[in-house]
């Protein structure tokens, strides 16, 4: 138990519920058995005010132009070997945008044209690239993370993918703060996920350290310092998601 | 509805966790007993069954989480820091922990959400992301932060 855990458990054992609490809990809640006999909409009127908003909500999306509901990305997905490219995707599953966020990222969509097709179809295509299959050798891992709020469906969908299974990989989802904040240092937002869990392990690694590694080398450094920092919370953690890619931790 | 002897059986088991979640948000001993008992209330109404222990005990402090949160909304009032209930508390603390407590309650209160749930409930990121419904990655930067705060005010060690 670190120094810290020790003086938040002191500082905090003694605030307790009391027996008198405990029992005016008990009295108050019998108490209330009796006065639950009003109707779902007469105890929640705001509820029954969402569901008309939402209604009309609907109808009013319906209404708008089709091609702003196309373009408009609602999920991302950032690929990162060394190569660190992000694909954006619409509501219909398909990319509307891809950039790379590094030199190499970059060189590979000159080369590999993604968008206008299923993510799907897009890291199939990718995984099955001459070009791009140079970065996949023995000792590189490929890294997928997703923000979306369907991101464990698309993270099962993209490991089922064949040429993905024969590979070193994982998976991750991650949030659009994150995203923001890993544009901010020019980063994919799955690199600056990694650095992130990084972070809590070395706190002496930057951002900057991260543009010079690629994913595989910071996930190396990820489980050395699990292998050796003897927190419980790590060993829990990376025990979890090994075997499954529904969380933010995925296979290797 | 949830039987008398369930209630019984959660109110040993949590009300001690709920009391301290509720002391890291509310103002006072009046409060925190209002919303202990709303808590234990939509537990008493809750219709869907737990699937272990662990998953109870994360209904709790979600459900406490937010109960404060709500409390402290539908009365309008500011999200303070609530020195109040340390003062209440503090008469029976030695002056290390009195300090401690202090600086936790000064943290916004995402944060002292996450600094209870990793150091006093040893729950690992990824489960706090589960109950307060974000995600992981989150979670890590708050901890960053509220650590990098707890440093800036109680030295080193909280790295």
């Amino acid at each position: 138990m670190s120094i810290a855990q020790n003086k938040i458990k002191k500082s905090m054992e003694n605030i307790q519920a009391t027996e008198e609490m405990k029992q005016r809990t008990l009295r108050y809640l019998e108490a209330q058995q009796t006065r639950r006999s009003r109707s779902f909409f007469q105890q929640r009127p705001h509820m029954a005010i969402g569901y008309v908003m939402a209604a009309i909500c609907v109808f009013l999306l319906a209404g708008t132009g089709g091609y702003a509901v196309y373009s408009k990305p609602v999920s991302y997905i950032s690929i990162d070997v060394n190569p660190s490219i992000e694909l954006a995707v619409n509501r219909f599953d398909r990319v509307v945008s891809a950039k790379g966020y590094n030199a190499d990222g970059e060189d590979i969509l000159q080369h590999v044209p993604l968008e206008n097709i299923s993510y799907l179809q897009a890291i199939d295509r990718l995984l099955k690239d001459a070009y791009y299959s140079r970065y996949l050798n023995r000792d590189s891992q490929l890294v997928v993370t997703v923000v979306s709020e369907h991101s464990d469906t698309m993270l099962e969908q993209i490991s089922a993918n064949a040429a993905f299974q024969a590979l070193d990989t994982a998976t991750y989802s991650s949030d659009t703060a994150c995203m923001a904040e890993a544009h901010q240092h020019e980063m994919s937002f799955g690199k600056y996920r990694a650095y992130l869990e990084l972070s809590q392990y070395d706190g002496s690694i930057t951002v900057e350290d991260c543009h010079g590694m690629t994913i595989g080398e910071i996930q190396n450094r990820i489980r050395t310092c699990q292998g050796h920092s003897g927190e419980g919370s790590s060993e829990k953690r990376q025990g979890q998601h090994h075997n499954g890619h529904s969380g933010s931790h995925g296979h290797n | 509805m949830k039987s008398t002897e369930d209630v019984n059986r959660v109110i040993d088991a949590y009300a001690d966790m709920v009391r301290r979640i509720c002391f890291v948000h509310l103002k006072n001993r009046h409060d925190t007993e209002d919303v202990f008992q709303n808590v234990y209330m939509k537990y008493l109404l809750y219709e869907g069954s737990f699937e272990s222990n662990e998953h109870e005990k994360a209904w709790f402090v979600r459900v406490t989480i937010n109960a404060c949160t709500d409390w402290l909304r539908a009365l309008s009032r500011r999200k303070w820091v609530p020195l109040d209930a340390l003062a209440e508390e503090g008469a029976s603390m030695d002056d290390s922990s009195r300090e401690v407590l202090e600086a936790v309650l000064k943290l916004p209160e995402k944060y002292r959400d996450v600094i209870y749930l990793f150091y006093y409930e040893e729950y690992p990121a990824v489960e706090i992301a589960k109950i307060l419904g974000k995600k992981e990655n989150t979670i890590y930067t708050w901890l960053s932060r509220a650590k990098e705060l707890l440093r800036q005010k109680l030295g080193g060690e909280w790295s």
